[in-house]
C-alpha cells in the first residue's frame, strides 16, 4: 500500500493546500488591492509550478528542454497578451 | 529515479518513438492551451468591470461552492498523479482505481459548476446579460467543457486498459490523459485566484 | 418555404446567378467525368485518404492555386470598378462583399494553404524523414482547411457573402449591422480552418524536433526547415487567439451574448485587439517561409553557402518574440492615449532591425556569388528591392503619430501588398518552380517563366505604387467609389493597368504549369538545379518512403558535400521501411466538420448536433483503432528504386 503513495506526491499535495488556503486570505482579512494581487499572484504561479515538475513530470524526458521552452514561451506571450491588452483597453485607452 | 517495468530504462509510456513523439507533441498542445486561456484572461479583465445593468462579481461569487470546487480538482490532480505512478509500477488494478476515482471527483466538480451556473442564472446573471457575465460564463464555460471532455476521454482510455491491459499504448494514452487533467488543473487554480478570489476581494 | 428562405443571396446580381450556374455544371462535369473514368476508386484510394506528406502537399498546392484564382478575380473586379470616378460596375453592397472575401481568400486560403503546401511537401524531405511525426494528424489538417475554405466560398452562392472587411471590426460585423449570415461564414469557416492551421503547427513542431536524419544538428538545418520551425510556433500560440476571438464573435452573433456590441457593457474595440494579437503573427508566419524559401533559392543559384547563418537564425528567434509584442499598431487612432502609442511604436520600429539584418544576409550571399539567372532567382531577387520598399513604408506607418495621416489611406493598401506580393506571392512562385520538378518529376519552362515573372512583379509595381500617391493624397480604402474632382482617378486606372499585367502573369503560370505538362522533358535527374539540401538526395518522382536509406548529415549543405567535399550520404544497408496507413477517416470527419459548420451558420441546430456526434465518433473510432502501420520489405524497396532508376532513362 505504501509504495503507493509515494512521500513526494503526499507532500506536494500537502503544500498545494496550504497554498490554497494561503490565496484565501485575500478574502478572509482586509487588505490593499496590491497586497491582494501579490499574494494571489504568487500562490497561484506556485501551484502551476508544483504542478508541471511534480505531477507532469516536465522535466524527467530527453526533450525536457523543449517542453520547458514550450511551456514558458507559451507563458510568457500569455502575460504579454494579458498585459498589452489591459494597456491597450483599460489603463491606457481615453 | 523511477522505477522501470521489465528491463526498460524508460517507463512504458516512453518506450516508443511515437510515443515520445506523442508526449512532446501535447505538451507543445498544452502550449497552445496557455494562449487560449490566457486570451480569455485577457478579455475578462478588459471586460470585468463592465456589468452594464447586470450584477458584478461581488455580487454574485459565493465562496462554498468554489472552494468546493477547488478542493475537488486539486484532490482529483493528486490522485491522477498517484495513478500514473501506479501505473509506473505496474500495478494496473491501482491504477485503474485512481483513475475512477479522478473521474468521480471530475464528476463532481462539474455537478458544483452546474449548479453554480443555474444559482447566476437565478441572480439575473445569464450569458447574455452584460460583457462580464458573458466573458466570465464563457471563462468558466470553456474550462467545464474541457473537464467534460475529460471525462468522457478518461473513460476511454480505461476501456483500452481493461481490454488491452498496459501496453506501451495504452500507458502512453493515459500518462497523456493525467498532462491534460493537470493541466485542468493548473487553469482551476488561476481561475480561482484571479476570477473569483479577486473578483470577492 | 420560410425555412429555405434563409439560403436566398439577399443582394443578387448576375454575376452571382452565373456562379451558380457554374458551380452547378462544374460539380456535374466532375461527378460525370470520375463516373465515366472509372477514376472515383482511384481519388478515394490515393488522395482522399492518404496520408503522405507529398500528397497532402500537393492537394494543398491545388487548393492554394484555386484559391488565388478565387481571390484574383475578386481583386480584378475591384480595381476596375474603382478604375474610373463614379463607375458603377459594381454597387457598393457588392463592393464590400468582393474586398472582404478577397482579403480572407488571399491570406487563410491561399497564402496559409501555400506556405502549409511548401512545408508539407519538402520539410520532411529536407530533414531526410518518412513522413511527419502524425501523418494521420497531417490529413485531418488539410481536410480541416479544405472545408473551411470551399464552406467560405459556398457563402457567395448561398445566403450571402461577408462584407465587413477581412478584419471584421464589431460593431459593423455584429448582428445589427450586418444581419445576413456572410459574417457567420467568416468566423465559422475560419474556426473550422484555423483549427486544421493549430495541428499543421504541432504536427510540424514535432516533426523538425525528433525526426531529423542522424546528424542534423538544429544548427545543421537547411534554413527553409528552421524557417518552418519558427513559423510553425508562432501558429502553435498565435491562432488559439484566433480561436478565442471566433467564438466570441460567433456567440455574439448568435447567441446575444455581448462581447464586441456596444450596450450592455460590450466593447467593439476588444475584437480589433484580439483580432491583431493574432493578426500581427500571422503576417510573420506568412513571411517567414518566403525567407527560408529565398534563403534556399538565392545560395542554390548563387552557388555559395548562405552568407551568416547564425544571423539568420537568430533573428528569426527574434522576430517570433517580437511579432506578438507590436499588434497595436494596427489601431493606433482608435483610442489609445499617447503613451500606449509609443510603446508600441518603438516595439514595432524594433521588428524592422531583424528584418533588415536578413535583407543584408541575402545581398552578401550574392555578392560575389556566380548567380544564375533562372525563374525563382528572378523573383528573389526583385523580393529584395520591393520588399524593402514595403517594409520601409510599414516603418513609417509604425510612427503613431505619422499614423493619423496614412491610417485607413490607400497608403496602408501599398504597404501591405508591397511586403506580402513579394513576401509571399513571390516566394511561393519561385517556391513552387524550384520543387515542381521534386513533385511532378519534370521543370516548368524557364521561357515562359520569365514571361510571367516580367509581368508579375512589373504589375506589382505598376498596381500598387500609384495608391502610396493617392492615399497621401487622402483616398480612402474600402470606398468603392470617388467624385472627379478628386483627381484620383489617374492613379486608380494605372493601378488598374498593373493589375491587369498580374492577371496576365497568373494566367500565364497557368498555360506554363499545361504546357510544361505536355512538352518538358522528364528526364530531369534527381538533382536538376545543382542544389545544396538533402531533398535533391533522392529520387524524381519520390518514392512513398522517400529515402530507401535514412542519410547522414554533417552540415546544412548535405548534398553539396556529398557532391563536392566527399561526404557519404547513404551508409547503411537497405533494412525494412515502416510506414502509415492510409484511412479515410480524416476526410469523414472533416465532411462532419463541414456540415457541423454549414448548419452553424444557418442556426440548424438539429444537423449541428448531429454533426457534431459524427465528429466524436470519428474521434472514439480512431481512439479504438488498433492500427500499427505496414512495413515495406526489401525486395520492394530493390524494385520501386530499380523502377525510379528506370524510369529517368525513359
Ligand atoms: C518592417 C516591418 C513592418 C512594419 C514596421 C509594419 C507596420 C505596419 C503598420 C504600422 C500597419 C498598420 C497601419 C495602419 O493601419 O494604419 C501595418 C499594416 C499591415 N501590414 Fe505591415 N509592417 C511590416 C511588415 C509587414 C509584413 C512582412 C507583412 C506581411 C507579410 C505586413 C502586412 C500588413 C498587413 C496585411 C497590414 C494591414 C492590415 C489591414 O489593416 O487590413 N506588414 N503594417
Ligand atoms: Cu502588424
Amino acid at each position: 500500500m505504501k509504495e503507493l503513495f509515494p512521500a513526494k506526491h503526499v507532500m506536494g499535495f500537502i503544500f498545494s493546500l496550504v497554498l490554497t488556503g494561503v490565496a484565501l486570505s485575500v478574502y478572509f482579512f482586509d487588505m490593499s488591492f496590491f497586497m491582494g494581487m501579490t499574494i494571489l499572484l504568487v500562490t497561484a504561479f506556485a501551484q502551476a509550478a508544483l504542478q508541471l515538475v511534480l505531477f507532469m513530470h516536465a522535466g524527467e524526458s530527453e526533450d525536457k528542454n523543449t517542453i520547458y521552452t514550450s511551456v514558458y514561451y507559451g507563458i510568457i506571450i500569455a502575460v504579454i497578451t494579458v498585459l498589452g491588452t489591459m494597456l491597450a483597453m483599460i489603463w491606457g485607452y481615453v | 529515479m523511477l522505477k522501470m517495468n521489465n528491463n526498460n530504462t524508460q517507463p512504458l509510456e516512453y518506450s516508443t518513438e511515437q510515443g515520445r513523439m506523442n508526449i512532446l507533441g501535447f505538451w507543445i498542445f498544452i502550449g497552445a492551451e496557455i494562449m487560449l486561456f490566457g486570451t480569455l484572461f485577457a478579455s475578462y479583465f478588459t471586460l470585468e468591470t463592465r456589468t452594464g445593468s447586470g450584477p458584478a462579481g461581488a455580487e454574485i461569487f459565493e465562496l462554498p461552492p468554489v472552494l468546493a470546487e477547488t478542493l475537488l480538482l486539486l484532490t482529483s490532480s493528486f490522485i491522477i498523479g498517484l495513478g500514473i505512478h501506479a501505473m509506473r509500477l505496474g500495478r494496473k488494478k491501482a491504477m485503474m482505481t485512481f483513475f475512477i476515482i479522478t473521474l468521480i471527483l471530475g464528476a463532481a466538480f462539474l455537478g458544483f459548476e452546474i449548479y453554480e451556473f443555474i444559482h447566476y442564472v437565478h441572480e439575473g446573471a445569464s450569458l447574455q446579460t452584460s460583457a462580464f457575465t458573458s466573458i466570465l460564463l464563457t471563462t468558466l464555460g470553456t474550462h467545464g467543457l474541457h473537464v467534460t471532455f475529460g471525462l468522457a476521454w478518461g473513460i476511454v482510455i480505461l476501456i483500452q486498459v481493461i481490454k488491452r491491459g498496459l501496453t506501451p499504448q495504452t500507458a502512453n494514452k493515459s500518462f497523456i490523459f493525467s498532462l491534460y487533467w493537470h493541466f485542468l488543473d493548473v487553469v482551476w487554480i488561476f481561475i480561482f485566484s484571479f476570477i473569483y478570489l479577486k473578483g470577492m476581494m | 418555404m420560410d425555412f429555405f428562405e434563409r439560403f436566398l443571396i439577399p443582394h443578387p446580381s448576375p454575376i452571382i446567378y452565373a456562379s451558380m450556374a457554374a458551380i452547378v455544371l462544374t460539380t456535374i462535369a466532375i461527378i460525370v467525368g470520375l463516373t465515366y473514368f472509372k477514376k472515383w476508386g482511384y481519388l478515394w484510394r490515393e488522395w482522399l485518404t492518404t496520408v503522405d506528406h507529398k500528397k497532402i502537399g500537393i492537394m494543398y498546392l491545388i487548393s492554394a492555386l484555386l484559391m488565388l484564382f478565387r481571390g484574383g478575380v475578386d481583386a480584378i473586379m475591384m480595381r476596375a470598378q474603382t478604375s474610373m470616378p463614379e463607375n458603377t460596375l459594381l454597387d457598393a453592397q457588392h463592393y464590400n462583399e468582393i474586398f472582404s472575401t478577397h482579403g480572407v481568400v488571399m491570406i487563410f486560403f491561399m497564402a496559409m494553404g501555400f506556405i502549409i503546401a511548401l512545408m508539407n511537401f519538402v520539410i520532411p524531405l529536407q530533414i531526410g524523414a518518412r513522413d511527419v511525426a502524425y501523418p494521420r494528424l497531417n490529413a485531418v489538417s488539410f481536410w480541416l482547411y479544405f472545408m473551411g475554405a470551399m464552406l467560405f466560398n459556398l457563402s457567395f452562392v448561398i445566403g450571402g457573402s461577408p462584407s465587413s472587411g477581412w478584419t471584421s471590426y464589431f460593431p459593423l460585423a455584429g448582428s445589427e449591422l450586418s444581419p445576413s449570415v456572410g459574417t457567420n461564414y467568416y468566423m465559422l469557416a475560419l474556426q473550422i480552418s484555423g483549427l486544421g492551421t493549430l495541428m499543421t503547427g504541432i504536427n510540424f513542431i514535432v516533426t523538425i524536433l525528433k525526426m531529423r536524419a542522424p546528424g542534423m544538428t538544429l544548427m545543421k538545418m537547411p534554413m527553409f526547415t528552421w524557417s518552418g520551425l519558427i513559423t510553425n510556433i508562432i501558429i502553435v500560440f498565435a491562432f488559439p487567439v484566433l480561436t478565442v476571438a471566433l467564438a466570441m464573435g460567433t456567440m455574439d452573433r448568435l447567441f446575444g451574448t455581448n462581447f464586441f456590441t456596444t450596450t450592455d457593457g460590450g466593447m467593439d474595440m476588444l475584437w480589433a485587439n484580439l483580432f491583431w494579437v493574432w493578426g500581427h503573427p500571422e503576417v510573420y508566419i506568412l513571411i517567414l517561409p518566403a525567407f527560408g524559401i529565398y534563403s534556399e533559392v538565392i545560395s542554390t543559384f548563387a552557388k555559395r553557402n548562405l552568407y551568416g547563418y547564425n544571423s539568420m537564425v537568430a533573428s528569426m528567434v527574434v522576430i517570433s518574440l517580437l511579432s506578438f509584442v507590436v499588434w497595436v499598431h494596427h489601431f493606433f487612432t482608435m483610442g489609445q492615449g499617447a503613451m500606449v502609442n509609443s510603446i508600441f511604436s518603438i516595439t514595432t520600429m524594433a521588428i524592422a532591425i531583424p528584418t533588415g539584418i536578413k535583407i543584408f544576409n541575402w545581398l552578401l550571399t550574392l555578392w560575389k556569388g556566380k548567380i544564375v539567372f533562372t525563374v525563382p532567382m528572378l523573383y528573389s531577387l526583385a523580393f529584395i528591392p520591393i520588399f524593402t520598399i514595403g517594409g520601409v513604408t510599414g516603418v513609417m506607418l509604425g510612427m503613431s503619430a505619422a499614423d493619423y495621416q496614412y491610417h485607413n489611406t490607400m497608403f496602408l493598401v501599398a504597404h501591405f501588398h508591397l511586403v506580402i506580393i513579394p513576401g509571399v506571392v513571390f516566394a511561393m512562385l519561385a517556391g513552387l518552380t524550384y520543387w515542381w520538378p521534386k513533385m511532378f518529376g519534370f521543370m516548368l519552362n524557364e521561357r515562359i517563366g520569365k514571361w510571367a515573372f516580367s509581368f508579375i512583379s512589373i504589375g506589382t509595381c505598376v498596381a500598387f505604387f500609384p495608391m502610396f500617391i493617392s492615399g497621401l493624397d487622402g483616398q480612402a480604402r474600402r470606398m468603392y467609389t470617388y467624385s472627379e474632382s478628386t483627381g484620383f482617378g489617374i492613379w486608380n486606372m494605372i493601378s488598374f493597368i498593373g493589375a491587369i499585367g498580374l492577371a496576365i502573369g497568373f494566367i500565364l503560370i497557368v498555360y506554363n504549369i499545361y504546357y510544361s505538362t505536355r512538352y518538358a522533358s522528364r528526364d530531369v535527374g534527381d538533382d536538376p538545379w545543382d542544389a545544396r539540401s538533402l531533398e535533391w538526395a533522392t529520387h524524381n518522382p519520390v518514392p512513398e518512403y522517400n529515402f530507401a536509406i535514412t542519410p547522414h548529415v554533417n552540415s546544412s549543405q548535405a548534398l553539396w558535400d556529398s557532391k563536392k567535399n566527399g561526404h557519404t550520404l547513404f551508409r547503411d544497408g537497405l533494412k525494412e521501411i515502416h510506414m502509415p496507413n492510409n484511412s479515410g477517416v480524416p476526410f469523414v470527419m472533416s465532411v462532419f466538420f463541414f456540415i457541423f459548420g454549414f448548419s452553424f451558420i444557418f442556426s440548424m441546430w438539429i444537423t449541428v448536433i448531429a454533426s457534431l456526434i459524427g465528429i466524436f465518433a470519428c474521434m472514439l473510432h480512431r481512439s479504438f483503432e488498433n492500427d500499427h502501420g505496414h512495413h515495406i520489405s526489401v525486395e520492394e524497396i530493390k524494385r520501386t528504386e530499380s523502377e525510379v532508376r528506370g524510369a529517368k532513362n525513359e
